[in-house]
């Protein structure tokens, strides 16, 4: 088949599917049947220039000359003369404080960018988490001890800060006699039930996934592991830091109670996280 | 008169073979099923659970006790043919087909729920809120099985299994039973057919942007990208930019 | 009627020696012309997308028709996507031919950007557009992530969190610089309608701008050409513009556009509505960027856990493999037409390519370049991979740590072995067709000629 043959069969295609486009829009659309067409539409054309191009046109190659692009001496001169006259060039000190004025303009006007965002104060710091506030689930229900089955795991908040993004805790029950935190921490976890801080220390991800065999929280991103039994030490992943462990009791109704906040700042590190003492709000 | 008789002796043969399957036939010809019999689930148990199981369930040295697994795990185990094991212990039981028919999976399950007071076969509804089921989907179960209910890893050789071929009761539970490295779920019951209504919906739902390969997001996505995508267009450009005449095309 | 525009313009002249400009044939020159074409793909697309997408963080109720989603609060911005994929008309293949197109891009540019690399053409006088390149290329990335992250959905959600981790890590300024980009603590309703802006009105400006600059400097330079019968260092052998590369190129174009038109409606691709509206509460496995930020997704899986305290300043352990490590990268690959003209001492003005085997250290440096960068970006499917080839996911990424410190050098050193290899067989086939031995010296022009004895 000749190159004009080809050509005319693949216009002829693509006003085809052109058309075809405009009545499957007008009938309602349907995405695959959009995309085929489309495709033989624009195929369809672009084929034929192609082959224009191809078997058409004149095939003799041709030479074009490539000069060095520097301009000679005496161009460039005269461009710098241009450029810089002497009225501009002599006045040293008025360019120098001309140039200081630019730049303090461009530093006053560049500060208003500083309103994008508020400073971190002591927000890197804290969450919502008090003592005394009780755990409550997704539904904003209180957690009782009761409730909470062996090798069960929730994603539990402080009572009226359901959803907090930095409060977010798992909550693990597990055999007491399993347990091995650190020290100083024996009564955090009352019968077994032991909260951390889902937000991973590494990059922030929540540690969504629980190993109830192992004991092991797994987070996604990275695959940092921490250790349930050990105050959820890091076992595998770029992790450096525990996640931080939320001191529990049990109140007189038998619901579950924090009895303070994070020890630690909660999710990733940053440069001063030792000097807490340092920020300010 | 001969005849009759014969007839009578034929019809009483016929009668004789016949009569013990009347009462276990049904309409169309299929064995009927009863409800599951403790007494037969003990001997099956016995010929094919009690070696790693231990008598009654107690637990032997291959094998953890199971008095309190319940009717939930054993249904569970048994359905999807985790049990009995194929591999050595140690390693994660994978789904696989039921060595047991229908009737003997009952019986087991009977037997073994008598063994102590484990968790019963949830009710489950279908139809339940498709909403609230995504909403609790992706909260609990996506971190593990996927956005897709397509499976992950988890770490430590563990695999979260596809969810594809898992019906609404045996999603109820190991909700409720937590089998080998999942936590345990117990949501309220109206929850938990929420969730199976969603994975339901996840199995039947065609992905309206088409193909969708592998469905385990960027990942596919990216080596489709590089190898559909960028192979074609550079095959196009080989096609285009090659001199047709010079080569005799 | 052309005469109207002249009588205005008078730009006859210039169309008759622009029009006859002369280009090389070649079909790897075509690379970075199908990156232009996803390009423009993307600018007809996204238009259409921004007409319909809501840059709006706050949360809605949605009610559209999508079932399992109705009733759930989710953000207006996801809401707005929902409705274009599924009660806009055309709008879902709109909205994944853009997504395809984005990912192909980078792959065209990641292509390109190599072809220039192996072949020697950003040396002198071309350092410059080597700079503006780098400069695209950053341009295309920010534009990925940007535009990706605007469905505000649970997967990219997810992905910004990592990256203001990483800004968070930078000492000193790190909590605020990432406050400041995010408005806030993380996270916040207003990054979706910020990355709006940059994804829509900044970056494309700058991009275009880029792109014009690109293609200004390589029309004045003019483009290079591999050595052959016929081409000298002081000349350009080819096709003139019009019509025969103007045809050619449009051709190419449109069936760019057709590949990716096939994709978009054939492919599914990021499926919002089953991974959810972005909630920081929750997220899903697997958790991967899209493809051309692998290499960073995968630098911070296996980055061993390191975190040092200095003088009471903590180094966060995302910080080196997160900012310094492609800082550094960065610099070094922009920076190579200068390093490289170094070590060669080579101030030469070049017209002519290089075959790979002609500058083996180039090759080898490049080769270990591209495999360290390969290799990182398939760590970041590093639990993808543990499904599939159901190893456990620790071996795996240990056995990565091990590879990217491995192989690159090896890979580095066999290129420069097989150069080597390549380049004495051809000094031996040159000697070999007037027999006996002969002494040979490159030209100016790369060809080789017998040094009289």
């Amino acid at each position: 088949m000749t190159a004009e043959r080809w050509i005319t069969v693949a216009l002829g295609f693509s006003i085809v599917a052109s058309i075809g486009l405009v009545v499957t829009y007008l009938l309602g659309g349907q995405a695959q049947v959009e995309g085929m067409l489309l495709a033989v539409a624009l195929g369809g054309l672009g084929a034929a220039l192609v082959i224009w191009a191809a078997s058409l046109l004149d095939a003799k190659p041709e030479s074009e000359e490539v000069h060095p692009l520097a301009s000679p001496q005496t161009a460039r001169e005269a461009a710098w003369e241009t450029l810089s006259p002497d009225e501009i060039t002599r006045r040293g000190f008025l360019l120098r404080l001309m140039a200081g004025a630019v730049a303090a303009l461009a530093a006053a006007l560049a500060i208003p960018a500083l309103s994008l965002g508020p400073q971190p104060g002591r927000a890197l710091f804290r969450t919502d988490w008090q003592g005394g506030a009780r755990l409550v689930g997704a539904d904003g229900e209180p957690v009782r001890v009761a409730d909470l089955g062996l090798e069960a795991v929730r994603t539990v908040f402080p009572e009226g800060h359901v959803g907090s993004p930095d409060a977010q805790t798992l909550l693990i029950r597990v055999r007491p006699g399993d347990l091995a935190l650190p020290d100083g921490r024996a009564d955090w976890a009352p019968e077994g039930c032991v909260a951390y801080s889902k937000v991973c220390t590494h990059a922030g991800c929540p540690v969504g996934l629980y190993r109830a065999e192992d004991h092991a929280l797994l987070c996604p991103c990275h695959q940092s592991t921490f250790d349930v039994l050990r105050g959820a030490v890091p076992t595998f992943g770029p992790a450096t830091r525990p996640l931080p462990q939320l001191p529990l009791s049990v109140d007189a109704d038998g619901y579950l109670v924090a009895t303070g906040d994070f020890a630690e700042p909660v999710g990733p590190s940053f440069w001063n996280m030792t000097h807490a003492d340092e920020a300010e709000d | 008169m001969k005849r009759i008789r014969l007839a009578a002796l034929a019809f009483g043969i016929l009668a004789v073979i016949g009569l013990p399957s009347l009462g276990r036939v049904d309409a169309q010809g299929e064995p009927e099923l009863e409800p599951g019999s403790p007494e037969r689930g003990e001997e099956l148990f016995i010929v094919a659970c009690a070696t790693c199981h231990g008598r009654q369930g107690r637990g032997a040295a291959s094998g953890p006790a199971i008095t309190d697994a319940g009717a939930a795990s054993a249904d569970f185990q048994l359905r999807t043919g985790r049990m009995p094991l194929a591999q050595p212990p140690g390693e994660q039981p994978l789904r696989k087909p039921p060595a047991f028919e229908e009737q003997a999976i009952r019986d087991l399950v009977a037997y073994v729920a008598s063994l102590g007071d484990g968790p019963p076969i949830p009710d489950v509804e279908i139809d339940a809120s498709l909403s609230r089921g995504m909403e609790l989907f992706v909260a609990n179960c996506a971190p593990c099985h996927g956005a897709t209910g397509a499976g992950g890893a988890v770490g430590g050789g563990a695999l979260a299994p596809a969810l594809d071929q898992s019906s609404p009761r045996i999603v109820a539970e190991t909700m409720i039973i937590g089998p080998g490295q999942m936590p345990i779920f117990d949501l309220p019951g109206e929850d938990v057919s929420a969730v199976a209504s969603y994975i339901e919906f996840l199995q039947t739902s065609d992905p309206p942007g088409g193909f969708s390969i592998g469905n385990i997001g960027p990942v596919p996505e990216g080596f489709v990208g590089w190898f559909v995508g960028m192979g074609l267009l550079a095959l196009l450009a080989y096609l285009v930019g090659r001199d047709w005449r010079k080569a005799g095309g | 009627m052309l005469r109207w525009f002249d009588d205005r313009l008078g730009l006859a002249s210039f169309a008759r020696s622009g029009l006859r400009k002369v280009f090389p044939d070649h079909w790897t020159f075509l690379l970075g012309e199908i990156a232009l074409f996803c390009f423009v793909v993307l600018l007809l697309t996204g238009i259409f997308l921004t007409l319909f997408y809501v840059p709006d963080g706050t949360p809605v109720t949605y009610e559209g028709p999508y079932l399992p989603l109705h009733g759930q609060q989710v953000s207006a911005a996801y809401r707005s996507v929902l409705e274009l994929s599924f009660e806009v008309q055309a709008g879902l293949v709109m909205r994944q031919v853009h997504h395809w197109a984005a990912l192909v891009f980078l792959a065209a540019i990641t292509v390109h950007m190599l072809r220039i690399f192996f072949t020697g053409a950003f040396r002198r006088p071309r350092e410059l557009n080597w700079l503006v390149g780098i400069g695209l290329l950053t341009l295309a990335l920010a534009m990925g992530i940007t535009g990706y992250s605007l469905p505000d959905d649970l997967l990219s959600g997810t992905g910004l969190r990592i990256l203001y981790s990483a800004a968070l890590s930078i000492p000193f300024v790190g909590p605020y610089l990432a406050f400041l980009l995010f408005g806030g603590e993380f996270p916040t309703e207003t990054i979706v309608s910020r990355l709006f802006v940059f994804h829509v009105m900044l970056l494309p400006a700058l991009l275009i701008g880029g792109i014009l600059t690109h293609l200004a400097i390589l029309w004045r330079q003019k483009h290079t050409q591999w050595p052959g019968p016929g081409r000298t260092e002081h000349n350009v052998v080819g096709k003139p513009f019009w019509p025969s590369q103007v045809l050619k190129s449009t051709g190419l174009m449109l069936l760019t556009a057709a590949v990716l038109a096939l994709m978009g409606g054939l492919l599914q691709i990021n499926p919002i509505w089953t991974y959810g509206p972005f909630d920081a509460t929750t997220v899903s496995a697997p958790a991967q960027p899209d493809w051309y930020v692998g290499w960073l997704d995968g630098a911070l899986r296996l980055f061993p856990p390191f975190e040092p305290t200095i003088l009471g300043i903590t180094i966060p352990s995302p910080f080196i493999p997160g900012v310094l490590i492609p800082a550094a990268a960065f610099t070094v690959m922009a920076l190579w037409p200068f390093i490289e003209a170094r070590l060669t001492h080579d101030r030469a003005d070049h017209q002519l390519l290089e075959r790979p085997r002609d500058a083996p250290l180039r090759s080898a440096i490049g080769v270990t370049g591209l495999t360290f960068f390969v290799i990182l970006t398939l760590a970041a499917g590093n639990d993808v991979a543990a499904i599939i080839f159901n190893v456990p996911v620790e071996t795996l990424t240990n056995a990565l740590r091990v590879a990217i410190v491995v192989v690159p050098p090896l890979a580095g050193l066999l290129t420069w072995r097989i150069c080597r290899e390549l380049r004495r067989r051809d000094v031996e086939r040159a000697a070999g067709k007037r027999g006996g031995s002969v002494r040979l010296r490159r030209n100016a022009e790369g060809g080789f000629e017998e040094i009289e004895q």
